[in-house]
């Protein structure tokens, strides 16, 4: 008897570690390109409705990095209530997430309006612009690529960008790229991944 | 029992056998590159969204860098007719940036890229008039230094540098330390059009398995 119970015990035990280890250690296929040996992001200010704002203000949160402009018709209001949707399925865990939006159209999007563009979204969303030329520099760091395209119309042009997200670490590195497209619920997985770690 | 014991024997010894024989080996995903809209040697505008979904071999240098200067082109030169006989699957472009606009205008980088042999859409020879944007995307963007000398040469690391088709740096190779440069970059554009080939299904897991246990490429 007293055989048959260590016999369980350990079983019990060793699954117990299987299942851990495999939680723990398993790959992992994230819905995005994920840096093995994250590097540091390059940090910034600019400024958002409330005054300046640094990258590294967000230390100890994850920051979902967006560049777009409110008067984006379709990507950016696309990207933002995704990243709400997965926010919301995150529960809890999304008081370590910070969402960022850098508007590339900065002569456009002063700090309140971008300000109060991503707050229709979740009030929790930070929206930044500034100085044009800070603003390319920053852009260019992140490999993100942006243009002005005339249109006919009252907008008179429109902004063509890279619409990737970028996710920053708590530490301050580049973790993981989802692309445009990625959904709330893709999101909401891998963020409960990054979570848990 | 004796089944769970075999079962996570297997499991670890599986785990070890990944690491030590590197069934598929990969590039690091080392960081981003940055992004950017330069004027090429035909006068067109090469950026960085238009080279997004390529592999892209990027240099750095200036058409006045006669010897002693280490000029990238031969290798170039080479790597550029290797693919041409053993094409990958993916669309690969090899791009040099001039880090001298104010002597590097398009008809010079034109003149240059004939002298070169640098093939229409294969081989991008670019640059842009605004320095203060070429410092941040050669200095801070690719993290190539380079320094203006007195005599108006320059003063620069001699790299190459692998960016995948999602804007990411996946390898660097320093040519004057580094030899046989051209074969490793061979090998290594056969490495990421391999993962590129496999980024689908089932296999992307392997590929994700390769770069979690660090199966890089020597």
């Amino acid at each position: 008897m007293k055989n048959w119970w260590k016999a369980f015990l350990g079983a019990f035990i060793l699954i117990g570690l299987i299942a851990w280890g495999w939680w723990r250690f398993a790959p992992y296929s994230f819905h995005g390109m994920v840096m093995q040996s994250p590097e540091p992001a390059p940090d910034f200010t600019l400024l958002s409705k409330d005054g300046p704002v640094s990258l590294s203000d967000f230390r100890g949160k994850y920051v979902l990095l967006y560049f777009g402009y409110t008067f984006c018709p379709d990507v950016c209001p696309a990207t933002l209530a995704n990243l709400a949707q997965a926010l919301h399925q995150i529960g809890r865990g999304a008081e370590r997430v910070q969402v960022i939006m850098v508007s590339v159209d900065p002569e456009r999007d002063t700090p309140e309006k971008i300000g109060e563009y991503v707050a229709h979204f979740d009030s929790s969303f930070i929206g930044l612009s500034g100085d044009p030329k800070d603003i390319a520099r920053i852009a260019s760091l992140y490999g993100i690529f942006y243009e002005k395209e005339e249109v006919a119309g009252a907008a008179g042009y429109l902004v063509t960008h890279t619409a990737s997200v970028r996710v920053i670490d708590p530490e301050g590195r580049l973790k993981l790229i989802w692309p445009f497209g990625a959904t709330p619920d893709e999101i909401a997985q891998d963020l409960k991944f990054l979570l848990r770690r | 029992m004796r089944w769970l014991y075999a079962f996570s024997l297997l499991l670890i010894a599986s785990a070890l056998a990944f690491k030590i024989f590197q069934p598929i080996q990969v590039l690091p995903r080392i960081r981003l590159a940055p992004a950017f809209s330069m004027v090429d040697q035909n006068g067109e505008r090469l950026t960085s969204d238009r080279l997004q979904g390529q592999i892209t071999l990027y240099t750095f240098t200036y058409t006045r860098c006669t010897a002693p200067c280490v000029n990238p082109d031969l290798m170039m030169q080479e790597i550029q007719r290797r693919l041409a006989e053993e094409p990958l699957s993916t669309p690969v472009s090899l791009v040099s940036i001039s880090f001298d606009p104010q002597h590097d205008t398009p008809d010079v980088l034109r003149t240059y890229a004939e002298r070169v042999g640098a093939e229409r859409g294969r081989w991008y020879i670019a640059t842009t008039s605004d320095e203060s944007l070429l410092k941040t995307i050669i200095g801070a963007g690719f993290e190539v230094y380079y320094q203006p000398r007195a005599d108006g040469s320059f003063d620069f690391s001699p790299v190459f540098i692998l960016v995948d088709g999602w804007g990411i740096v996946r390898g660097e190779y320093r040519y004057q330390t580094e030899v046989p440069t051209v074969e490793r970059i061979l090998r290594h554009l056969r490495v990421l059009d391999e993962e590129v080939r496999n980024s689908h299904g089932v296999a992307r897991l392997a590929y994700e398995a390769a770069h979690l246990f660090l199966c890089y490429a020597q």
